[in-house]
Parts: structure tokens; sequence; C-alpha cells
């Protein structure tokens, strides 16, 4: 709860938050030395700062707009059939035929095989989607922002074993040093068949499932395998846990110099002509007698790949298969999200998490609705005396 | 047919509720309207079956239409990119657990309150503050509201989250309603328009289904203001005495054609078929939280005794 005593509007203390680019990393690369050159840059902080450091940073290969080449093609490219309405009926019942509502996957029917957990196993992610933020409070009274995640149908497609996987063209350059894991690919979001093409529709037949709207794949080690169609619920996770969260981070655009590379432009008056928010100077004009390569400009911004690492769990929602995640997540509201296990290794599992997923207890007992964690206050509980 | 008679009756009484509940002031000594229904007794009412072809329906759920304005913070925020129903409706389950816990009255900007809350620092670790609400805002679990006051010729504003659970109690000293829906103007006034006694006690309200709304015109203190008061329409200030200049400024910079601005207002509200429906769903819990209240303040008295 925020106390403004004043009478005057205050002004809030600025941050500095430019010094950490003083812990510049060597980059060692092969046309020159790598010089320390005293340089006012167009940001208008005077650092030392690696030349090389500053222009391969912004070179970095940022987004593709097409998936890979190995990918079927997924949305149906014909324009709407002039299909009577009969017909239209009998395409529907012909579908309801095909993929009839099954009954709920017990654990016990699916042919898993006993695994132990060690905490070196991987195991699967899940696919969620980012429905927006909601403000809790901490049993101290601090307020938290958490991310409200809202985990989809998923449901296991297919596994790839490791020998499999790492002939694959991503699996090839992933375990190249490194002992091969495998795959589980994990679908989200059944939608109707009409909309998609045979081929995308295919990949689903062999195990009876709708198709889906998002695929992901997810690296698991063979202990935490799971066989087709094993759905993974909000009770994958566990009450207090770590998770990476990755994300496709909000689409800004073309952006100019100084929202995307966060210069400062020139002055709001003082007869600046036509200089406020532009880049200013784009090189020295001595050394190379060039703009190197990787020079900050406008250009587009955002939609890139973006992992939020060691975001905690406060609670979990079973019934409407929702986590409350401590912290914000790339992307924008109600964009798709895929929610890991963290890798960060002092927050990783010491106690063996739901293994290989969770399962609803087979005895008929509805496990706890509502799941918060020790930190948070609880709504209902009564108001915190300090 | 049946959905837009609902609609419109749903309508008609907020237009009707509007004027009925705020359109007393305290200078009128009579009330000239027609019965007033209260919030108590307006429960469910059925929508009349005369109206629709539908029979088979018997009786719909429909909040009286006051709760738009009791319960703002039950309508989330309009911007389309951040909405979410599912979320909303988490967020609302939310509120009304917190609302069991504690009485959120009823209040609007101009009343006067007072608000208990957990403080580590003071003394006797609960900290009490009263003051004229001037401002309020946000939605779902953030709403928040703004109390002023001035305290040893030093003016003070704080700003409370309603469902911090840190709050302990909220009274409301007097309802009323002001001729505006912010009150920030208070910070260039004279001090006395802001001055309460932090000692003061619940006033009690003659009539019980009107909200009274003070026609009180306040004196600002001379020039340099922190806003351009003459810009903004205030109905609650006196003459500003201001040189002709700064009127003709005012009428440049103006925006009339934004009264015309369908689009405008349509995207800054809640469409009313889903305040409807919002409110319905919450209307029965928040109606059983009411009577359980008065319940305990009638066993309170009672007890006691």
């Amino acid at each position: 709860m925020a106390t403004r005593i004043t009478d005057v509007h205050g002004h809030p203390s600025c941050r500095l938050h430019f010094w950490w680019m003083l812990c510049a990393v060597f980059v060692h690369l092969e046309e020159t030395c790598s010089s320390l050159e005293f340089v006012w840059n167009s940001s208008g902080f005077g650092l030392f700062f690696n030349h090389e450091q500053i222009r391969t940073m912004s070179r970095v290969k940022r987004r593709t707009t097409h998936p890979p080449y190995w990918h079927v093609l997924k949305n149906n490219q014909r324009d709407d059939e002039k299909i009577s309405s009969d017909n239209l009926c009998f395409v529907r019942e012909v579908i309801q035929d095909k993929y009839k509502n099954k009954s709920p996957i017990k654990g016990s029917d699916l042919d898993i095989e006993k695994t132990v957990w060690d905490p070196k196993t991987k195991r699967s992610g899940v696919i969620a989607r980012n429905i927006g933020v909601q403000h809790m409070w901490e049993k101290d009274g601090k307020k938290v922002i958490c991310t409200v995640l809202h985990v989809l149908d998923n449901h296991v497609v297919r596994y790839v074993p490791p020998e499999e996987y790492a002939k694959s063209v991503i699996g090839t350059k992933m375990f190249k040093n490194r002992k091969p894991l495998g795959c589980l690919v994990v679908g989200a979001e059944a939608a109707n068949p009409d909309r998609f093409t045979r081929q995308y529709c295919s990949l689903f037949d062999e195990v009876g499932l709708l198709p889906k709207k998002r695929l992901a794949r997810f690296i698991v080690t063979p202990n935490a395998a799971l066989p087709p169609c094993t759905p993974l619920t909000a009770g994958h996770f566990v009450i207090g846990q770590a998770v990476d969260v990755y994300g496709k981070t909000i689409d800004y655009g073309f952006q100019g110099v100084v929202k995307r590379w966060g210069f400062k432009g020139g002055p709001a008056s003082h007869g600046a002509t036509k200089f406020h928010r532009r880049g200013g100077t784009i090189g020295t004009g001595r050394d190379k007698a060039r703009v190197w390569p990787g020079q900050k400009m406008p250009g587009h911004m955002g939609s890139e790949r973006r992992f939020n690492r060691g975001l905690k769990i406060v609670r979990i929602n079973m019934k409407y298969n929702i986590i409350y995640v401590k912290g914000t997540v790339p992307g924008p509201t109600n964009s798709i999200v895929q929610i890991f296990d963290t890798i960060l290794p002092r927050r990783r599992f010491t106690e063996a998490p739901p293994h290989p997923t969770y399962f609803p207890p087979e005895d008929g007992t509805l496990p706890q609705e509502d799941i918060w964690d020790s930190s948070l206050h609880v709504f209902g509980s009564p108001s915190i005396s300090v | 047919m049946l959905r837009r008679a609902v609609l419109q009756t749903f309508r008609q009484g907020l237009a009707q509720s509007f004027f009925k509940r705020y359109a007393v002031s305290l200078t009128e000594t009579t009330v000239t309207h027609q019965p007033i229904e209260t919030s108590n007794e307006a429960g469910e009412r059925s929508v009349p079956t005369q109206k629709t072809g539908d029979e088979s329906r018997n009786t719909v759920v429909v909040a009286p239409p006051e709760f738009r304005f009791m319960y703002p913070e039950f309508l989330p925020d309009p911007a389309m990119e951040t909405r979410n129903r599912l979320r909303e409706k988490l967020e609302r389950m939310d509120m009304l657990q917190r609302r069991s816990v504690i009485e959120i009255p009823e209040f609007y900007t101009g009343s006067i309150m007072a608000v208990t809350v957990a403080d580590a620092n003071s003394p006797n670790k609960f900290a009490r503050f009263v003051g004229i609400c001037i401002q309020r805002g946000g939605s779902g679990l953030r709403a928040w509201f703004i109390l002023r006051n001035v305290v040893d010729k030093q003016g003070v504003e704080i700003l409370y989250e309603m469902y911090c659970p840190l709050i302990q109690k909220i009274e409301v000293l007097r309802l009323e309603r002001r001729l505006d829906e912010s009150l920030l103007y208070l910070r260039d006034a004279l001090p006395e328009y802001s001055t309460f006694p932090l000692d003061m006690e619940p006033e009690r309200r003659l009539n019980n289904s009107v909200v009274p709304i003070n026609p009180l015109k306040v004196k600002l203190r001379p020039r340099p203001w922190l806003e351009r008061w003459e810009r903004q329409n205030l109905q609650g200030v006196e003459d500003l005495n201001l040189p002709q200049r700064f009127y003709d400024k005012a009428e440049k910079v103006a925006k009339p054609w934004e009264k015309y601005d369908l689009m405008l207002h349509y995207r800054k509200t809640i469409p009313a078929e889903e305040q409807e429906k919002i409110f319905a769903e919450v209307h029965s819990q928040l109606q059983q939280q009411e009577l359980k209240r008065k319940l305990r303040r009638r066993r309170g008295p009672d007890n006691e005794q």
C-alpha cells in the first residue's frame, strides 16, 4: 500500500541503471585486435568500451518470421468451399465419430515404466497461456505482482528416444559434444480439424488426438518419458518451486533508436533543430573509415525469444488449471508461453516432484482445489496485524 | 427477446436509479420521486414475462443497477489488449473472499472516511487516518482511493489499496457525493475545505436509499496552482476570477467534439450486457455478506446488553 504524505507533487528519485555496463566481457575476434578506447558513443555515456562487444551484440540474429523447412504446412489454404448444409453436418458427424470423447486417462491405464527420480532428471514442460497479472500480498503485507498462467489442455503427442533425436537437424547441433537426451512433443489447445491441413492432422492421427493449435518440444531424460495421450495439468508443478518461462516478447514494430537501444537523443529545446530523438554520429571517420557492422540504428523491436528464469510458483488452482507465478513473463497478455522446471543450480529440485507427471488420485478423492504458498496471505484469512 | 427485455430494464433502471439516488441535494427538504426501491428489496427481480415470447424461463437474477456505482472496482479495465474473462472471474472470486473478512462499505468521492491500517512503526501497531476521499480508481484487486486531510496545517494525502490485507477497518463517517468525480482541486483550495477532525464520529444517514450530493462550491487560493483548473469544467469550484485570456486559451485547447465521440466512450466503458453478467455473478454473494453483517451488528449491541 503506497503512502504519499505530501502536499506538493513529489518527484521519484532517478535510478542509475547504466553502471552494469562497466563489467564488459572481452570478445576475441579474428579480424581486429580488441582495442579499448575511450568512446563517447551516441548514448552519451563516457565509458571504456570494447568496440567489438557493442557491435556484435546488435548483430545477433534475432528472429525468423517463417517456420523451419521440415515443418509441414499447418493451416488450411483453401477458401471456404461451397458445400451444402447437409454435407456440413455429415462432415461434423464424421469428425465426432473419429475423435470420440475418451474417459479421463488414469495413471494405471498408461503403460508407464516405474522410473525413479534423480536430481539430474529433466522433466517435461507445459504449454500455457499468459492471461494477465494479479496483485497478491505476502504475510508481512508486502505486495507482489503475480503472473497468471492458464495451463491449456496439454497432451503428449509422441516421444522421440535419444538415439533418434540425436540424428535430427536440431539434435545434431544440440548434442554435438554431449550425451543425447530424448524429446517429448506436446500439443495444446484442441481445435476443429477443418482448419488444418491433412499432413498436420496426420501428426495426431496415430495417437487419436484432436489436432492441437500449438505444438512444443521439451527435452527430457529417458526416465521422464511419457506415453502418447498423457494429459499434463497444473498439478505437474509443485508449490514453491522455481520455473523458467519461455515466451516471445511484445512486438513493438519498427522503433526508433531511443526506445530500441536506449539512446538519449537530443535536447527538447534550447535551439535544437530537428534533433530530438535521433541517433547522432554513427562513426568516428578515422579508424576503419566506414560504419561498423552492428551499428545500433532504428529497426524492428520485439517479438524475440526470451526466457525469464527462476520464477517462483506461489499458487496453483487445480480446478481451473491455473498457476500463479511471482514476477513477470515475456510476451503480451493472452500469448502462449512454455513453462519448464528451472535450470538455475541453486533453485533446482532437492526433493522428488510428481515424476514423470501428476496424475489425480484414483481412489476418487479430489485434490485440494486452491493451493497457496506459505509466504502468501490467503484472501479468506483474517487481516494481517503487524 | 429475453435478453433485450432484460437489457432494457437494466438500462432504464440505470438511468432512473442514477437520478433517484444522487439527484437529491442537502438543501431540498421534500423528496419528490417515485417509490425508491432499496438494494435490499431489489434482490432477485423476475423479468416481466409478458414482454417476452419465451415463457420457459421463470426468473433471471439481475443485480440492481446501483451496483455499478456502489462497486465500480468489480468492472475490469476496459482496455481490450489486457482483458481475459477467466482471469477477471478468478480476481472477482478473490475480491469476494477478502470482502467476507472485512467490510468495504459503499463510498464516493467526497465522502469522509476513516481507515485503520496495521503499522509496525505506530505505538499501538495500528494507524488510523480520517480524510475526505478525493479520488478513486483501479479495478479488481488493485482498486485504490486517496484520502486527504490537513493535520497541523500540513496537507496530507494517503493512497490506500482497498484489498490490501494490512487494512483492518474502513469506516465511512459521512456518505455523500460532490459535484465533481475528482476533488484534486482541494490541493489548491483554502485549507478549511480539506480539514476534518481526526476524532470525527460516524454520522447517521436520514434517508438510507439516497446518497446526498453536497453542492458546496470551494474557494481556491490565489494562483499559482498545480493544474489549470479553468480548463477542466469543474462544477464544485467558485468563480475563478481569472483574466479573460485564460478562458480564451481554454476554449482553444478544449475538445468539445469528445462528447459526440461514441467510439471513445464505448472504448472507455464495459458494455451493459457484460456489466449485467458480472454483477449477476457477484450479486448473491455480496447480498449474503451484507445480511451477515447486519445480523452481527444487531446481535452486537444485544449481546452487550
